[in-house]
Formats: structure tokens, C-alpha cells, sequence
């Protein structure tokens, strides 16, 4: 009988050791994230997130509504991709040139932009809308003869031109219909528009009649259909992008028209400008150093912030900067030295809940030729691409 | 004594069939997460079972013209020889709206352990007329060609160099 109890009190605890020491499965190599689906660090800051990879030259991000995905062009043709992981889309075929982009519903883009190389400008541009769906490359043109588009609350308002340097503003909901045309005239070629933070006035930088330079600042009531001008540069000065309209009034992009670089190398020096909605004359904008260069403002989704692609002076590199007009306040959100911001009027976009920037970046390229461990569809800095850069939120303001 | 003998038997047996049944249960809980643990594979390869290794010089004397040359070593970096590796060099542009990419491929058929095999590719590097006059707002600047050199043994294992010339 001891002899009984002593092997099982044996066999228990070599059980007991080799149920409690045994693996339940081999080891498991986890492989480090791909560079475009999780943080990176190129450079822009940390908590940055790569939103695209690969060669191709990118612009005009825009986020879906609910932040999800984003679209750009690359290399004039139109692609979306989700913010976090998964493929890109493309929704326009590579002979398209687009221009702009904008979503009006989660499943529904509008694009500024032409089917084939526009002899002129101003005259060939049209406005189309585009879905997901089996058929994704299928484009239903909504307007011809486009000058420039806004998001709306209820979709696109965007203006129309005419022989007359005469413009038009109209609506259209994304159903491939024009919803609503506006019967107030506009003097001259609009360039560039964008909503009041209640979505009930257009703010539009305007070339006037006679005039080579977008030098007029209008504001357009779309309930009462009428519009007017409140400021107008002097000179060979000229409006670049488009306005915004925050909650202290109006901002632009201006300075002295430049069609290339100076003679000493270095590029037009832009400024930033204020203006109230009553109209009046444009002041440097308030929080904005006397050096810095400014290049592109988009306003936060609240119309309380600006964000600003900029330089803090002319010899210093571009960087991301928040403006915040009540405080009269600018933050540098990126203290980068080594990357390229791109510069262009519609290369920057804030999510739609107002805690981070896409921007597009690379580093400075390089006159030898550059050897890399990774396929090409992978690398990021070495071609300009989209960067989600967290700008965090806006604190309340007591109204 | 007996009774003392059987009665501290008894109590240990309690306490390991409980221990027991306590870690049988931790390891029915744990199990199917660790499964669920799916590694990607690494970019480029895995192992480092082949190297290659690029001239710098002859790289950097590449002109955008036809039949240029680019030599490199493919380096067997297994401790067993290898077979069949195959080395593909895809000559594209960065400017994604242009598809005429070009494909090469050869076949190094054996790389004694340790050893390199010296490989030279002759490839057009002719920039590519445009299909269709595009403004300079989609594509202003001069796209740069981009070389992209794989090797890749029968296993699939591969090791991938890619080269962006400049305009």
C-alpha cells in the first residue's frame, strides 16, 4: 500500500510539471509592421503615420467623412486608400488629369479635372462625380467650364465661368446633378473658394475683369444669392490658394506675382493676411512673424485653427505650424530639417475630426544615385508621400 | 502513523488535482491567441540567404540611353550551395502614369556556399515619351528611373535592391 500511494504521488507531480512547463505552441516570429500601416518616424515628428508609399507625384489629399480613407491624385489620376491598412482604389484612369478632389458622401467623390491634357485652363476643366462600386473608373460629368470647388455641408458648391468674365456659383449634392445655380453674377474669374464655418457664405478669391493677377477678395451670401467685394490687392500683388473663413474673420495667401524663381535663387515670399467678413483692408495676419513665408492655410473642420505650411523665415526649412486667431498664437507642429513639405495651395487637409494634418512630404533628393533594401512600391521618403501628422484637438472655447 | 501517512497523502493529492485542473484551464485559455499570431513576411526576403552587391560607380555612370550595362554580385550567404537563383532587374519610372516598364531576368544556376556569382544585365534606360502632353500641376518635375534588382532562390527566398537614378 506505501508503495501505491508513493507512485502516485510520483506521477501527479510529473504531471503537474509537465502540464505547467510545456509550451502550448512554438514560438512565433511577429514581423515588424509595413512602413504605410503603422507609425514612422520620417523625420515629421513622432506619432506621424505614413498614409501612402511608392513613387508617383501626390496632391490634393482630402479625407472621407468619416475619416476612414483618404484621396489624392498621383500623378494627375485620382486613388484613395483607407487610413489605416489595406489597398489603394483608383477611381479615375491614368489619362485623366485631375486637379482637385472632394468628398461628398462615404462612398462618393467629386473631381475637378479633365479627361484628356485641357488646351486652356480656365476653359476645360469640368466638375465630376465619381462612386464606389464595380464600375469605379466610370466618371458622370456634372458641370463644364469649372473654376474651382468648396466642400459644403450638403455637398460641392462650385463656381462656373463664363465669356464674359462673369462667374457663377452652383450646388450640386453628388447625385451628378447641378441642385442649385446661383442667379447672383460674379465679376471675374473665380480661382479659388471656401465656406464660412456655417456653410452659408462663400469666401472667393477673384480675378477681376482686365486684371492678370487673382487680386480680389468677394464674399457670396448663398441664401440671399448675392455677393460682394471686400478687399482688393494693389499692385502685382496676388491672392495664391484658397482663402479661409475662421471664426476671426477671413485669411489668405498673398504676395508679389512671380512667375519663376528670382535672379538671387530664392522663391516669391508670401505673406499671410486678415481680413474681416465686413471687408476693409488686409492686415498681416495677428501671431504671424514679420519673417515668415508662407506658402498654405486650410482652416480646422471647427473654424477655430489654421493650419500652416510655412517657413518661419526665408533661409529656415518648411514646416507644419497651427495658427490658432483667437490666441494669436502659432505652434510649430513639425521642427522638421530634412524632409521636403510639398508647398502646393492644396497639399495639406485636416481630418475631419480636427486632431491631425495629411501633409506630403520626401526628403531632399539626392544627385547620386540612392541604393535601398526595399521594392519601390514600399519606400517612402524618397518619394513624396501622404503623412497623417497628429496636431491634437482643439480645446473647448466657451461661446 | 498510518492513519498520519494516508491522511497527508490524501491532502496532497486534493492539492495537485486542483493544481492541476487549475493549469489545465490557464492553458485552454491562452492557446488560441498565441495561434492567432500570424507573422507577416519580412519585405525583401528572409534570411539573408542571398546578398547582392551593386557597383556604386557603374551605377552612377548609367546614361539615360539604350544597352546600358550594371554588373553585380549575387552572394550565396547559406552555409549550403545554391541552385536556379533567379535575378530580375524591372527598369520603370517614377511618374506611375508611364507603363512601358522593362523586365529582365537570368538564371544563376549554381553558388557553392559562400561563394558570389557575378551577373551583368544589359537594359534601355531610355526616358519614355509621354503618351499624352500633361500639364506641369500633375507631374512638374523631371520623373527619375528606377532600377529595382531581385534575387530570388527556388524557396522563395529573396533579397531585393532598389535604385533611384537621378533625372
Amino acid at each position: 500500500m506505501p508503495f501505491r500511494v508513493a507512485l502516485f504521488f510520483v506521477l501527479s507531480i510529473t504531471a503537474v510539471l509537465v502540464t505547467g512547463c510545456a509550451h502550448a505552441d512554438e514560438e512565433v516570429f511577429i514581423a515588424p509592421l509595413a512602413p504605410a500601416a503603422g507609425r514612422v518616424d520620417p523625420g515629421l515628428g513622432p506619432g506621424t503615420r505614413a498614409l501612402s508609399s511608392g513613387p508617383g507625384y501626390k496632391g490634393s489629399p482630402s479625407w472621407s467623412p468619416e475619416g476612414d480613407r483618404i484621396a489624392f491624385t498621383v500623378d494627375g489620376y485620382v486613388v484613395d486608400r483607407p487610413t489605416g491598412s489595406g489597398d489603394s482604389r483608383r477611381w479615375t484612369t491614368r489619362d485623366f488629369i485631375a486637379e482637385d478632389t472632394e468628398w461628398v458622401s462615404e462612398d462618393t467623390l467629386m473631381i475637378l479635372g479633365a479627361a484628356s491634357a485641357p488646351t486652356s485652363r480656365m476653359e476645360e476643366r469640368s466638375l465630376y462625380v465619381a462612386r464606389a462600386g464595380e464600375d469605379s473608373l466610370a466618371l458622370e460629368r456634372v458641370g463644364k467650364g469649372v473654376l474651382a470647388i468648396g466642400p459644403d455641408g450638403e455637398g460641392l458648391i462650385f463656381a462656373l465661368g463664363s465669356d464674359t468674365h462673369e462667374s457663377r456659383l452652383a450646388l450640386t449634392r453628388g447625385g451628378g446633378d447641378v441642385n442649385k445655380l446661383y442667379s447672383g453674377p460674379i465679376e471675374g474669374r473665380v480661382g479659388a473658394l471656401s465656406l464660412s464655418p456655417d456653410g452659408e457664405e462663400a469666401v472667393l478669391a477673384v480675378r477681376p475683369q482686365g486684371d492678370h493677377e487673382i487680386s480680389s477678395l468677394r464674399v457670396f451670401d448663398l441664401r440671399e444669392g448675392e455677393g460682394r467685394e471686400i478687399t482688393r490687392l494693389d499692385g502685382d500683388q496676388e491672392i495664391l490658394g484658397t482663402p479661409q473663413w475662421t471664426e476671426q474673420g477671413i485669411y489668405f495667401v498673398a504676395g508679389k506675382k512671380s512667375t519663376s524663381i528670382d535672379s538671387d535663387g530664392s522663391e516669391p515670399l508670401y505673406d499671410i493676411y486678415h481680413v474681416p467678413k465686413e471687408g476693409g483692408a488686409p492686415d498681416f495676419a495677428p501671431g504671424v512673424g514679420e519673417d515668415f513665408v508662407a506658402a498654405s492655410i486650410r482652416v480646422s473642420p471647427d473654424g477655430r485653427r489654421l493650419a500652416v505650411i510655412g517657413r518661419l523665415n526665408p533661409k529656415s526649412p518648411t514646416n507644419l505650424y497651427v495658427l490658432d486667431p483667437s490666441a494669436k498664437d502659432l505652434t510649430a507642429v513639425t521642427t522638421n530639417e530634412d524632409m521636403e513639405i510639398k508647398t502646393g495651395p492644396d497639399d495639406l487637409a485636416w481630418s475631419p475630426g480636427g486632431d491631425s494634418v495629411a501633409v506630403i512630404a520626401r526628403s531632399i533628393p539626392s544627385t547620386k544615385p540612392e541604393v535601398r533594401t526595399e521594392p519601390a512600391d514600399r519606400l517612402l521618403k524618397d518619394f513624396y508621400n501622404l503623412y497623417e501628422i497628429p496636431v491634437g484637438g482643439s480645446e473647448e472655447i466657451p461661446r | 502513523m498510518r492513519d498520519v501517512v494516508l491522511w497527508l497523502s490524501g491532502a496532497t493529492l486534493a492539492f495537485l488535482i486542483t493544481a492541476e485542473a487549475f493549469l489545465i484551464l490557464a492553458n485552454l485559455a491562452t492557446a488560441p491567441s498565441e495561434e492567432s499570431l500570424t507573422p507577416d513576411k519580412a519585405p525583401g526576403g528572409t534570411g539573408h540567404i542571398v546578398g547582392l552587391k551593386l557597383d556604386t560607380e557603374r551605377l552612377a555612370s548609367l546614361e539615360p540611353l539604350p544597352d546600358q550595362s550594371l554588373d553585380l554580385a549575387v552572394e550565396n550567404e547559406s552555409g549550403e550551395q545554391l541552385s536556379d537563383v533567379n535575378v530580375t532587374l524591372i527598369v520603370s519610372s517614377e511618374n506611375t502614369t508611364l507603363l512601358d516598364s522593362r523586365y529582365y531576368r537570368q538564371t544563376v544556376e549554381k553558388i557553392p556556399a559562400g561563394g558570389t556569382a557575378n551577373v551583368r544585365f544589359r537594359f534601355d534606360l531610355v526616358a519614355p515619351e509621354q503618351p499624352v502632353a500633361r500639364p506641369t500641376a500633375a507631374t512638374p518635375e523631371p520623373a527619375r528611373e528606377i532600377l529595382e534588382l531581385r534575387a530570388t532562390t527556388p524557396e522563395g527566398n529573396s533579397t531585393v535592391r532598389t535604385v533611384i537614378l537621378p533625372p
